[in-house]
């Protein structure tokens, strides 16, 4: 196994760098995708772990599907029920991945297709990532969880009070909510294995829209106890909370930088809700001009690059997306609520009406990965 | 000019409400002085929702589109809880709603601060802060399910819930 890791490696390597004299070379750039061929999958699962499979490529952005003459990867594999086991080929017939996976076959499927995106692109693959967000189906608003293509729908909260604003931790394994059971808004944590929970923020006053630092570790909300809503950081069982702003305006929706040390938030303090960034210490706040009168809601890429946003233009909304570095804001959606970055910092997904969406900001491509649930809303992506 | 005008108003509200405050306008300025008045903790056993808590006692508070100014036709609704309060002995909950025409949490955000407004209002027409707790449920519990400016007129407001 360990000749056969080190021979993946390598041709990776090659595969990467495209220095294989002998072989195709493969260039990755970004926009272009790298063609490849699913053969059959054989065994009993084989079938469904097919079409597991081919969408977990196709949903990636970086792989597209082909047939033997435009093709340069070829997977194939076996699907026994307990076991899933794979492997991708140059054409000449380098092996660049081969594993076996026990368990789940869906959920190795998807560690399949995440490890062969990695090594193809360098880039964090999304297929074991989970998504939370808010449906109405039942009458009341209640948070559901699924897997980043829309599958395994669990209904996580029956309050049958009002529960929003869900924030994964990076990790997956928290979600944190905001409950009105106790007729005010609280923030309640759930322990994602046992399904155990806490109401865990429970200030006098409203207290919502939770968002987890980069190590988990801390939850930056909107508490209004010192009376106005504000920016606040606090530990995970709501324990010293430190105030960030200080205005006389509405604070909402903080999202961290992939480091932790700085956060940005949506203000009205000039009049109408704008994008602000301040160190999660605290000090000043720092405008950020958009261009457009509207800003909520805004969502910072794993990768820091890049903090996606709702504007407001013409009665609707629109999903945009600002470059830190130049300061460039473009409209990326045209219409949809609440973006939330994927762990590729490729990925959005957002709301529109009764669907839960991906969309891919290299291809603009569009996927609906949840609908005929009611009423879809405040989505949340783990990283 | 209308969020000028909104933002002389809040001015002249807080320094009278608190004349510490005067330094706490803009976001970021840093310290421990609150740009508000902290609320009480929050009764046992009473919220919004509780048999305890009478609503529809008074009329709600309406609002303009994303603001949280007190207007002046809404002014004299709220010296009315004042003069409720004044003379007797029960708490009152505000609870702020908004319109539709907004993303979810910032509506959360706005509602709360149309509450707090209507508090800030209240105190400073002397009643005690102590008296005065708040919730926001922003967009949700419309007045009006419409989707035109009549039903959204409706829907930004706040409410009074006085505790038995």
């Amino acid at each position: 196994m360990r000749v056969l890791y080190l021979f993946a490696f390598l041709a990776s390597a090659l595969v990467l760098f495209g220095e294989d004299a002998s072989g195709p070379v493969i260039t990755v750039r970004k926009g272009t995708s790298i063609v490849v061929e699913t053969k059959e999958i054989t065994g009993a699962g084989g079938p469904a772990a097919l079409n597991v499979l081919k969408n977990d490529f196709q949903l990636s952005g970086a792989l597209s599907a082909g047939d033997a003459s435009t093709a340069t990867i070829i997977v194939s594999g076996s699907a026994t029920g307990s076991n899933f086991s794979a492997q991708a080929t140059e054409k000449t017939g380098g092996v660049i991945l081969q594993k076996t996976y026990a368990g789940d076959t869906r959920r190795a499927v998807h560690q399949f297709a995440d490890e062969l995106i990695e090594t193809l692109t360098g880039q964090k693959g999304i297929a074991l990532s989970k998504i939370g967000f808010v449906s109405d189906r039942t009458g009341h608003k209640e948070i559901y969880t699924c897997d980043y293509d829309g599958a395994n729908v669990l209904q996580l909260t029956h309050d049958g009070a009002i529960s929003v604003s869900p924030a994964l931790s990076p990790d997956g394994r928290r979600l944190a909510y905001t409950g009105y059971q106790s007729g005010y808004a609280d923030i309640y944590l759930i322990e994602l294995p046992s399904g155990s929970r806490n109401r865990i923020i429970k200030f006098p006053g409203t207290n919502s829209g939770a968002a987890f630092s980069p190590d988990g570790g801390h939850i930056a909300c909107t508490l209004s106890k010192d009376g106005n809503p504000e920016i606040y950081v606090t530990g995970l069982s709501g324990d010293s909370p430190r105030r960030l702003t200080h205005s006389r305006g509405v604070e909402s929706s903080p999202t961290w930088s992939p480091n932790g040390s700085e956060i940005i938030y949506s203000s009205d303090e000039k009049g109408s809700p704008q994008l602000y960034r301040i160190s999660s210490s605290g000090g000043a706040g720092r405008f950020l001009s958009t261009g457009y009168g509207y800003n909520t809601q805004p969502n910072w890429s794993p990768d820091g690059k890049r903090v996606a946003f709702n504007v407001r233009t013409g009665g609707g909304f629109q999903i945009a997306t600002m470059d830190l570095d130049s300061g460039v804001t473009r409209i990326a959606i045209g219409e949809g609520e609440n973006p939330c970055w994927g762990p590729d910092s490729r990925h959005i997904i957002f709301a529109r009406g009764s669907g839960l969406y991906l969309f891919d900001t290299v291809t603009g491509k569009e996927t609906r990965l949840v609908g005929d649930l009611g009423k879809i809303s405040e989505p949340t992506w783990s990283r | 000019m209308k969020r000028t005008f909104s933002l002389v108003i809040v001015l002249a509200l807080s320094l009278t409400a608190c004349q510490k405050q005067q330094k706490q306008e803009y976001a970021g300025v840093e310290g421990d002085v609150v740009n508000g008045t902290p609320l009480p903790p929050r009764q046992e056993g009473v919220s919004f929702f509780s048999h305890n808590v009478a609503k529809g006692q008074f009329q709600p508070i309406y609002f303009a589109f994303d603001s949280f100014q007190i207007s002046p036709s809404e002014a004299g609704k709220l010296r009315q809880i004042a003069g409720f309060l004044k003379s007797g002995r029960n708490n009152v909950i505000l609870a702020g709603f908004a319109d539709e025409r907004g993303t979810l949490e910032y509506n959360r955000g706005l509602g709360e601060r149309r509450a707090q407004a209507a508090r800030d209002f209240l105190i400073s027409l002397g009643v005690s802060s102590q008296r005065i707790q708040t919730v926001s449920f922003g967009q949700e519990m419309p007045a009006d399910p419409g989707h035109n400016e009549s039903a959204w007129a409706k829907n930004r407001r706040a409410e009074t819930g006085v505790v038995k």
